[in-house]
């Protein structure tokens, strides 16, 4: 127990100490940039004395340390800076557009996820040449295809052909009203809020972009989990447990399945992390008011509390998702939460 | 027919290779025409060097891989006759033992979860009755209640191998096949494993199909052996009369082969029939052993005709044109 604690205790230092980097690292890296975020908000016809005014009360003329100083403690006490591009603090805009990328990572990597188990294990508890040929195909076009690219044809073919699907226009359709927020993610306060078809429309708009988005992470989990599943398929215990009656489906699903999963879990949560991180190809083609195309800008325009609270963020969710999956870990393999308490 | 609990008559098995960059598809004979029965209530054995087919066959005879033709008949039941689930029902009463006994678990379950796996998959009683049952038969294999909750990496190999076999009791099966189950354990190991099987045996009334390359071990534990050869059924007897006078040339090479524990009675010259797969002729018209049989290398006879398995002896038969002509020159000299 007292050894599980002090485990616990490790990797949550662990974790801060790689998110404090990862501040320390976007901090100083912006920093070089050689530019002047003083001038670039007076514009170029302020005069020099203007400039270096602006810049002292920006605090800019304190040593680097101060300013790191000065800018993790306010972060912590939630102040994240204010976007002089934007005109707004920066800790609203990012939490009024986290909700829209937040529910097309959720749903692409729903979609990349549970696609890529039920055809790894479809192709590979038995002989399917064919479909196994087809999925491969899938899987090696998603992760070759470039996803803006994917993206247009997806509209040009299901939107604008076909009719089937809304076309570039956010995250509903511009008739209908958002829901209130509750959560940021559409889908869920549609349905706090019980207004089915508002609910409906959101995930009429989730389709096209979250199909796109998941292609390339389904093919990364898809080609991991299937050659996995192929290797663990060798293992005599499965031919043992088939002898002792079970089916094939069984025996791949409940014995193959959990022994060759930690890989694709450990993918998953990389690839979970980065879909959390927006896309900036994909929202722009379907023109998704999310994080992504939001960030891009803001480096363009050297929008420093933008980009840092956005690498700051993300660093976060990349160490979170992380700690989940070494949770999964011990629920998955007994032996590891064994090795752990002993 | 009468009294066989398990028969196997023509038995065939050919694996097909994928043509691919500069190589023919290739069809492998693993097993050619075996053909065997089973009494209730004996061990019968199956000896053979690596190569010859004596996993293949017992993974056809338990059906794990669909032979190519053949007939399986297990108590007037013809196996290779039922459908996929009447099979796996079927697989309670014919269980099998591995000689891999560490792959044969599944890593992440523990002792208990392994022994109650059979049970669930056949719903067999509730989990209380399962866990008990499970109780049971690990103290039968000679293992301690308080092993139900380890997993299989905390177990030697020995042990490990009494938990499969525990795994094949608890069904309560009527043959149990053991696939070489003593041939990866440690020799002071293998004697109790042995032993341990035999005991079984007689407690809960097992027909034992055995499997293995060693004669010590298959004199020592079978009541009738069948020698294979590169998928052939060269001889079958009983063991009085294999160990006393094998009639095939082959079953010689294998007992010369065999190491002999006592120096001093390392008398002869061993006379070891050497493999060499290159001098195997293709299509082979004669006998499989020719090539490389000190009886048959220079006989016509021998290179243009098959030997049928033929009845030499009373309930002892062989493959061969010239049975017992090695071991009498043997004798003689």
């Amino acid at each position: 127990m007292r050894s599980s604690l002090r485990f616990f205790a490790m990797r949550l230092a662990g974790a801060l100490s790689a998110v404090l980097g990862a501040s320390i690292i976007s901090f100083v890296v912006l920093r070089a940039v050689p530019s002047d975020p003083a001038r670039l908000i007076l514009g170029p016809h302020a005069d020099a004395d203007q400039v270096r005014a602006l810049s002292r009360s920006l605090g800019l003329a304190q040593s680097l340390p101060e300013q790191y100083w000065h800018y993790i403690s306010a972060f912590v006490q939630g102040d994240w800076g204010y976007s002089f591009t934007a005109g707004a603090s920066v800790r609203s805009i990012i939490l009024s557009r986290a909700g829209a990328t937040v529910e097309l990572a959720l749903i692409s990597f729903a979609w990349a996820f549970s696609a890529a188990v039920v055809l790894a294990l479809l192709v590979t508890y038995r002989s399917r040449p064919l479909l196994d040929r087809i999925a491969r195909g899938v899987a090696f076009a998603g992760l070759g295809l470039p996803q803006f690219w994917l993206g247009l044809l997806l509209l040009l073919v299901f939107s604008h052909t076909l009719g089937v699907f809304p076309g570039p226009e956010g995250r509903i359709s511009p008739s209908i009203n958002p829901p209130a927020s509750v959560s940021g993610l559409y889908t869920i306060d549609t349905l706090l809020a019980l207004q089915p078809a508002t609910f409906f429309d959101a995930l009429w708009h989730l389709a096209l972009p979250s199909f796109c988005l998941s292609f390339f992470s389904f093919g990364f989990l898809f080609r991991l989990l299937r050659s996995s599943l192929l290797e663990m398929g060798r293992e005599p215990f499965l031919l043992v447990v088939r002898g002792k009656g079970m089916s094939r489906w069984a025996a791949f699903s409940r014995h193959a399945l959990p022994n060759s999963f930690l890989p694709t879990l450990t993918a998953s949560a990389l690839v979970f992390a980065d879909l959390l991180g927006g896309s900036v190809l994909v929202e722009t083609v379907f023109d998704w008011p999310g994080l992504g195309q939001f960030v891009v800008q803001s480096i363009q325009r050297l929008d420093y509390s933008v980009v840092q609270a956005f690498i700051l963020l993300s660093a976060v969710a990349y160490v979170v998702v992380n700690l989940v999956i070494d949770g999964l870990y011990g629920i998955l393999d007994p032996r590891i939460r064994l090795g752990r308490a002993q | 027919m009468s009294g066989a609990l398990l028969s196997v008559e023509h038995l065939t098995k050919e694996f097909h290779t994928n043509a691919s960059f500069g190589r023919r598809a290739e069809v492998v004979r693993a097993l050619d025409d075996v053909s065997f029965e089973v009494r209730r209530g004996e061990t019968f054995g199956l000896v053979g060097e690596s190569g010859s087919g004596k996993s293949t066959l017992a993974r056809c005879v338990l059906r794990l891989i669909e032979p190519t033709a053949g007939r399986i008949t297990f108590d007037g039941i013809d196996l290779r006759a039922l459908d996929a689930k009447r099979m796996r029902r079927l697989r309670r009463r014919l269980q099998f033992v591995f000689q891999d006994a560490s792959g044969a678990l599944d890593p992440r379950m523990n002792v208990g979860e392994l022994l109650a796996e059979p049970l669930e998959i056949h719903g067999v009683g509730d989990r209380n009755e399962r866990r008990r049952r499970g109780r049971e038969t690990l103290e039968l294999v000679g293992l301690t209640n308080e092993m139900m909750d380890r997993r299989p990496h905390e177990f030697s190999g020995g042990q490990r191998q009494r938990v499969g076999i525990a795994r094949a009791l608890v069904l309560r099966p009527e043959v149990v096949v053991l696939d070489e189950p003593i041939s990866a354990l440690d020799v002071s190991v293998q004697a109790q494993v042995l032993n341990l099987l035999r005991d079984l045996q007689r407690e809960l009334g097992l027909t034992y199909v055995f499997i293995g390359h060693d004669l010590a071990v298959a004199e020592y534990f079978c009541d009738r052996v069948a020698v294979l050869y590169l998928g052939h059924q060269v001889e079958s007897a009983s063991r009085e009369q294999l160990f006393s006078r094998p009639l095939h040339p082959y079953t010689v090479g294998l007992f010369e082969a065999a190491p002999v524990p006592d120096p001093s009675r390392r008398s002869r010259q061993r006379r070891t029939i050497v493999r060499d797969d290159a001098d195997m002729p293709s299509p082979l018209t004669g006998c499989p052993l020719q090539p490389r049989c000190p009886v048959g290398r220079h006989r016509k006879l021998c290179a243009t005709t098959r030997p049928p398995l033929e009845e030499h002896e009373p309930r002892h038969v062989a493959a061969c044109h010239f049975p017992g002509a090695l071991i009498d020159e043997h004798a003689a000299a």
